[in-house]
């Protein structure tokens, strides 16, 4: 049954074993094929097996299909393959949140604008995320302000 | 260049699925 899947699903992403979660999601999917939950555990299991690939062709064939929002997903497959603007496109819509927050800082980093990529971690340093601040002093060592 | 973490990966998380076994 579904549930059954489920919880083969569940214990698959407990013992990080990404790539059997995928088959097993698959499986909830042939039956079920607009399960929101198993395309969820799909692309993150995707994600976290590093198939950046796989999880972007999964995301664009489920927007067409289903209403489901996958920008986030979408946006930090973007960037994983350097497709910067594509990347930004993909959050716009979206809600900032500090997920997103840290999404748009890391792209601006890499497209060189420093500045509004530090502008970015300082909002965030209320919200005592781990390790914002070796990314703060990384951007600011690269915007030639280190004295801050 | 100095580095920067991939903190955006950190927020990339499963959907609870405990009701749905
Ligand atoms: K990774």
């Amino acid at each position: 049954s579904v549930e059954d899947l489920f919880t083969t699903l569940d214990r698959h992403i407990q013992r990080s074993e990404y790539e059997q979660a995928v088959k097993v999601a698959d499986q909830v999917l042939s039956v079920a094929p607009g399960d929101e939950d198993a395309i969820r555990c799909k692309i993150v299991s995707l994600i976290k097996a590093d198939n950046i690939d796989g999880a972007l062709s999964t995301i664009v064939a489920c927007s067409k299909k289903f209403p489901f929002d996958f920008d986030f997903f979408k946006a930090y497959c973007l960037y994983r393959q350097n497709k910067l603007d594509d990347a930004m496109e993909s959050l716009k819509g979206l809600e900032k949140d500090s997920a997103a927050m840290l999404l748009e800082s890391q792209i601006l980093f890499r497209q060189g604008k420093m500045d509004a990529s530090v502008d970015i971690y300082q909002k965030l340093q209320k919200s005592k995320i781990e390790s914002l601040e070796i990314n703060l002093v990384a951007g600011l060592v690269s915007a030639g302000r280190a004295s801050e | 260049n100095p580095i920067v973490l991939d903190l955006a990966y950190n927020s990339i998380d499963f959907p609870s699925i405990e009701n749905r076994m």
